[in-house]
């Protein structure tokens, strides 16, 4: 027996992490992020007229568009997801633990994993482009924020929809990326524009749509990530636990 | 383990509970009050038990309805979990646990002081190995089985919940977690049991819900309940020297409502007024001169209690 008994929030933490960072998605996922350095390495070796500016755009086209919502999408959707799928939930509800624990616990675990498949191959992606310092630790900020939200959003997702992964790409896809991009008030409803915010913020080069400023581009994903986190909470105590 | 009987009103108590989905109702104006002792579920497949289960232990709300555990509402209090110890009938385990991860891990999130200790023993309680190093996705059914049950009796639960909970076990260990459950009541828990398999309800013990068509069909003491169907045809057979005769005798008294003759020589009767047969039947052989050298109920057993009870649900 330990002095210490083991916190039930690290195990509840440790065990949806376990279930979540599977060999095969953390391969796929992986790859993904590696094919994603590899086109930073690409644009860098074709010599680009200006450095910075293809980094950005790099950064906006490949990460915060395409890696940093679909990481965090599979492996936060996951979270509840594959728990409700394989009924596995109930010995983790049925506790008497608040359901806040439960949420922040999931949303955790989905940081954990999704951080580092998706800053790491980014970061390393837009050095190789040849983009300064200042990119690249503009890029770190901006994915980090993303990840923040994205991650607390899609956990809420996979609790409420058996379908998470098909609302979360439709999501990332109709809502990110066609509707938001039609304009500055539809901007500010989606995460895309704060990460992007923050990027040019960081670097001074302009994106289009990118118009807050770095602490409003910073707070506001946190407090998407509270909101949802909240609401997470929320529905735990109403859910059907299968 | 030893036994706590925290308050003196029911342990599980649902006042008119009905559940629905859309318009499909699975369960209809449910109620009942349970304490200690081992109460054992029988209904078929899809008539119900789950749901009501999953109710009890606040896993989906009641659409309609009043469900306490030891005063407690397991939907809204949390505090409710530390009462109740389930073994859902999914398959469904942590595939990459050991089991005495598995189990150390439900003592951890009940914040018991000894997890690894309290894991181990509820381990040996079900007889499973707790230094196995292999995961439970390497388990069979019945070893599946078992750490489900583990991990539910852990935290010394007041009422243990056990959806179907001798699926895929061999006979020796049924028997074993037939007579652990009957301990587990007797020391006071309330312990329910749900089944669709009539000869092991039989065997938890004499009490039983029966759920038919998401209706509470019949409560109570499983003989007396047979003892409300009086009225229903049962049959027996007699093995007689003289079948043909003795079988016009009933009929003509009026004792038996149908008489057949098995190509075995034995005579099956039916009747309405079971007491009555009983009482008139030695009577009646020495009169017409038949020796009866057998009686045997054909419908005693849980199974026509059953089905009566679902054709009349």
């Amino acid at each position: 027996m330990s002095a210490f008994p083991p916190s039930p929030f690290v195990a509840l933490y440790r065990t949806i992490l376990g279930a979540v960072a599977t060999r095969s998605r953390i391969a796929a996922l992986g790859a993904l992020g590696a094919g994603a350095s590899l086109v930073g390495l690409a644009i860098g070796l074709s010599d680009p007229f200006r450095p910075d500016r293809a980094g950005v755009l790099y950064v906006n086209g490949v990460g915060l568009s395409v890696l940093v919502p679909v990481v965090a999408l599979v492996f936060a959707a996951a979270t509840f997801g594959d728990l409700s799928e394989d009924a596995t939930l109930v010995y983790l509800w049925l506790r008497p633990l608040p359901r806040w624990h439960l949420a922040l616990a999931a949303y955790g675990a989905a940081l954990t994993v999704t951080l580092p498949l998706t800053v790491v191959p980014l970061c390393l992606g837009v050095a190789l482009t040849g983009a300064g310092l200042a990119v690249v630790a503009g890029t770190a900020a901006a994915v980090t924020a993303g990840v923040v939200a994205y991650a607390a959003l899609f956990c809420a997702l996979g609790l409420r929809f058996q379908r998470a992964l098909a609302w979360g790409l439709a999501y990332i896809l109709i809502w990110e990326g066609f509707v938001a991009q039609a304009g500055r008030g539809a901007s500010r409803l989606a995460i895309r524009a704060y990460t992007r915010s923050i990027l040019t913020e960081a670097s001074g080069i302009r994106l289009r749509l990118a118009n807050v400023s770095i602490l409003t581009g910073m707070v506001v994903p946190a407090v998407v990530a509270l909101v949802a986190i909240a609401y997470t909470s929320y529905r735990l105590r109403r859910h059907d636990v299968p | 383990m030893t036994a706590t009987v925290p308050g003196a009103g029911p342990s599980v108590s649902l006042e008119r509970v009905s559940k629905w989905f859309g318009d499909i109702v699975a369960v209809s104006e449910v109620s009942f009050a349970l304490g200690p002792g081992v109460t054992a579920l029988l209904g078929p497949n899809g008539a119900g038990k789950s749901t009501v289960l999953r109710i009890m232990c606040g896993l989906t709300p009641a659409s309609q309805g009043h469900v306490a555990i030891l005063g407690e509402n397991p939907r809204t209090q949390v505090s409710a979990a530390r009462q109740i110890g389930l073994v859902p009938q999914q398959e469904g385990l942590f595939e990459r646990h050991t089991a005495l991860a598995f189990v150390r891990l439900a003592a951890v999130l009940h914040r018991l002081e000894d997890p690894e200790g309290a894991a181990r023993r509820a381990l040996a309680i079900v007889e499973l190995d707790a230094d196995a190093s292999q995961p439970v996705g390497t388990f069979s059914k019945g070893m599946r089985q078992r750490v489900k049950v583990a991990q539910a009796l852990v935290h010394d639960p007041h009422v243990l919940v056990l959806d179907e909970p001798l699926n895929g076990l061999d006979p020796r260990q049924r028997l074993h977690l037939i007579e652990l459950f009957g301990r587990l009541g007797a020391e006071g828990r309330c312990v329910i049991v749900s089944s669709h398999v009539l000869d092991e309800v039989e065997r938890f013990g004499s009490r039983i819900l029966v759920i038919a068509h998401g209706r509470l069909a019949a409560e109570g003491d499983f003989r007396a309940i047979r003892n409300l169907m009086d009225d229903r045809p049962r049959q027996f057979r007699l093995r007689t020297d003289k079948p043909h005769d003795l079988g016009a005798h009933l009929f003509g008294w009026g004792l038996a409502s149908r008489v057949g003759v098995d190509p075995d020589g034995s005579l099956l009767v039916e009747t309405t007024n079971a007491p009555r047969l009983r009482i008139s039947l030695a009577p009646l052989a020495r009169d017409c001169g038949a020796t009866i050298t057998e009686v045997e109920p054909l419908d005693e057993d849980l199974e026509s209690v059953f089905r009566y009870l679902v054709g009349r649900g």
